[in-house]
């Protein structure tokens, strides 16, 4: 078997999961899980919106707010699961900061809307802090974090630098400089970017890519770029020319069907081609490409096919552009 | 009402004066909303289209600059340049809105600028609970009682449920309903004489996490806001009924991902059970079915070797695949919408980015 460079898997304590809304961020944030699990990873899978489906998309039980093992490799690693309400996050805090019991369900339960309210980006903070928390405990070897989707990526990582102009002091500021310190450190935190290979989509990953490593300081792991048709050049000639090349005679309906799906194809796949290019050019990270899976459902056989896809070499951005 | 066949959305384009699309992420909401716009344009009405969307999405298809200047109506020329109608865009800014809300129901200058000059304020306008999609309502409120528009389209912020913004008038008012805040803004005492103990609680907590400064902030903060609550309340319960009146209409747009699919079916329940008026489904990004190889030469294909046929015969049979499990995903959808149109527009084998993209998709809209 090939030699395969898969360090950058494990070269971060928390991987962070960006894309926005439909390039399937989420799915590749359950594939990452699983193929650091192959290798041998001990993986924390944290959804921050408590997204249904990705339990059992692991193989495991819908997540809740208590740690679950989600799937054990045999002779590997394991995935466990969970997800951190920012309610949660925020009792933990008071207890975390030596504030009695009965106090702290009055304060979380009663004062939870209104404090967030107050403090822009605190639930988002907190859920950060308990993410950074995990981490400083050696909560796994990695801590593969779903992060919210849509455009609120951004503003989700951004809670710690945007609190500090409002909070001047206190345990919040605290709170807020330490998850910076991890955001900013490439051996505590990393993100990874979801795209498709698409025109809005690459327009935004590449804005994604801007504000994380400019305005929050965060490394980037691999650029994932979801959905990849394989490449057929083949489709560029005509089915009669293809079959020629083939010495096959194809009878006049099979050139018909075959000409149907190619024109489609080979405008989907220069489209592509375009889009990947520009992806590489603009963000200038490796990349890895997934397949575009046959199928608007996805399976846990099919979880383990884009698994192994993201352990292939990654793809140089200079050899796409 | 409508079969099958025949589904159009021309009626909806025809007569709503307000006209919501909703839906997941990544579906092509805001690119619909535009299409749908166009469509209204082509048929003589002036309509504006509001999008709240961060990644200015409408602006790459509506061809806008980047410099346009958020929140006010732009003409969108060259479109409908044959009928008496008119296609305008508007970039949602919630920030902007806010503050024109609060000068809108102040009373003087000096208690507008008390409110817009809070820190807490400034940082917190864009952000309150459900303010961004609370905001997208309001604008429409304004737009359309403005009398300028036939058409108001306001496509919402991607949501898996579809309640944030139905729920964002009741989630404001709920807001200025919790006890920490009456208790906070009732009679303007003075802070250090709040005896209210979850509102004593919630000083408490604050001060304790964030510091003494923003304490002061926020008492200040929610005791203006105060002022200007009523306000708040009956424009809430204005929208909340404008919403549910014959002039409105729903469209939830979704693609064939059973991911979309499912937040989609989810959405439609919840218009159904809001009361909200419902007017059709727009299934965006179909891969079309390519015409089947038939099996007569099937046999002929077997075990092909590497090379441009082989191309041809994988990339036909992935296709096929992909384009009728897609149809299966949506049949469930397609079945909850009953009797409202559902109209199905192909992914094109390139992306709509321009005007005759969109015009393309406002005829294969309203027919």
């Amino acid at each position: 078997m090939a030699m395969v460079d898969v360090d950058w898997i494990t070269s971060t304590q928390v991987a962070i999961v960006a894309g926005k809304g439909g390039v399937g961020s989420s799915t590749v944030a359950a594939a990452y899980a699983l193929a650091a699990a192959r290798i041998g990873a001990d993986v924390l899978f944290v959804s921050v919106d408590g997204r249904p489906g990705m339990g059992p998309l692991l193989g495991g039980r819908e997540l809740d707010d208590r740690e679950h093992i989600l799937r054990k490799l045999k002779g590997a690693g394991q995935v466990r699961g969970r997800t951190i309400p920012a309610d949660q996050a925020f009792g933990d805090y008071l207890e975390l900061k030596g504030v009695g019991g009965v106090l702290r369900r009055a304060a979380s339960a009663a004062s939870l809307p209104m404090v967030a309210a107050a403090t822009p980006g605190l639930e988002h903070l907190l859920v950060l802090g308990k993410i950074k928390e995990l981490a400083r405990d050696g909560a796994a070897d990695l801590i593969v974090v779903d992060a919210p989707p849509a455009g609120h990526a951004a503003p989700f990582l951004r809670s710690a630098t945007g609190l500090s102009d409002v909070v001047q002091s206190g345990p919040v500021r605290e709170q807020a400089v330490e998850v910076d310190e991890m955001l900013r450190d490439p051996d505590r935190c990393r993100a990874m970017i979801v795209t498709l290979p698409e025109e809005t989509p690459v327009t935004e990953a590449v804005e994604l890519a801007v504000e994380f490593q400019r305005d929050i300081g965060l490394a980037l792991l691999p650029v994932v770029a979801n959905g990849c048709w394989p490449d057929r050049p083949g489709l560029e000639k005509s089915p009669a020319m293809a079959a020629r090349s083939h010495k096959v005679k194809l009878s006049a309906a099979t050139k018909a069907a075959l000409a149907s799906s190619a024109e489609f194809g080979w405008a989907r796949l220069e489209r592509q081609r375009h889009q990947l290019a520009r992806l590489a050019a603009e963000i200038g990270e490796p990349m890895a490409l997934l397949p575009r899976l046959p199928t608007p459902r996805l399976t846990l056989h099919q979880l383990g096919d884009l698994a192994d896809a993201l352990v292939e070499p990654l793809v140089d951005a200079e050899d796409l552009t | 009402m409508s079969a099958s066949t025949d589904e159009s959305l021309a009626d909806v384009v025809a007569e709503a004066n307000l006209l919501v699309t909703c839906g997941p992420g990544g579906v092509g909401k805001t690119t619909t909303a535009a299409a749908l716009g166009l469509a209204a344009a082509l048929a003589g009405r002036k309509v504006v289209v509001v999008t709240v969307d961060p990644a200015r999405r409408l602006a790459d298809a509506l061809g806008l600059d980047e410099g346009a200047a958020a929140d006010e109506p732009h003409h969108v020329a060259d479109v409908a340049a044959d009928s008496d109608g008119e296609l305008w865009a508007l970039m949602l800014d919630a920030a902007s809105t806010f503050d024109r809300l609060v000068r809108e129901q102040t009373t003087s200058r000096k208690q507008a600028d008390a409110i817009l000059q809070n820190p807490v304020y400034r940082a917190i306008s864009g952000s309150l609970a459900g303010a961004q999609e609370y905001m997208a309502i309001e604008r429409l409120h304004q737009l359309h009682t403005s009398g300028d528009w036939d058409l108001v389209i306001v496509d919402t912020p991607p949501s898996r449920h579809a309640i944030d913004l139905l729920e964002a008038p009741d989630r404001l008012i709920g807001f200025l309903g919790h006890p920490v805040y009456r208790a906070l803004t009732a009679g303007q005492r003075a802070f250090a004489k709040v005896t209210n103990a979850a509102a004593s609680m919630f000083l408490w907590a604050v001060r304790r996490l964030a510091g003494p400064q923003i304490v002061e902030d926020t008492v200040e903060f929610f005791r203006s806001l105060a002022n200007i609550e009523p306000g708040l309340r009956r424009r809430a319960e204005e929208v909340s009924v404008l919403l549910r009146s014959d002039t409105a209409s729903f469209v939830v747009v979704s693609s064939p991902r059973a991911e979309a699919i499912g937040e989609a079916e989810h959405l439609v329940g919840a218009l159904r059970d809001g009361g909200f008026p419902f007017g059709g489904v727009v299934i965006n990004l179909i891969h079309p079915v390519p015409e089947p190889i038939p099996v007569a030469d099937r046999a002929e294909l077997e075990g092909l070797e590497d090379g441009p046929l082989l191309d041809h015969v994988a990339w036909h049979d992935e296709l096929t695949d992909l384009a009728l499990a897609e149809r299966e995903e949506l049949a469930a959808l397609a079945d909850l919408a009953e009797d409202v149109p559902v109209i199905e527009l192909p992914l094109m084998p390139v992306d709509v980015h321009d005007v005759d993209g969109l015009t393309d998709l406002a005829v294969r809209l309203s027919g």
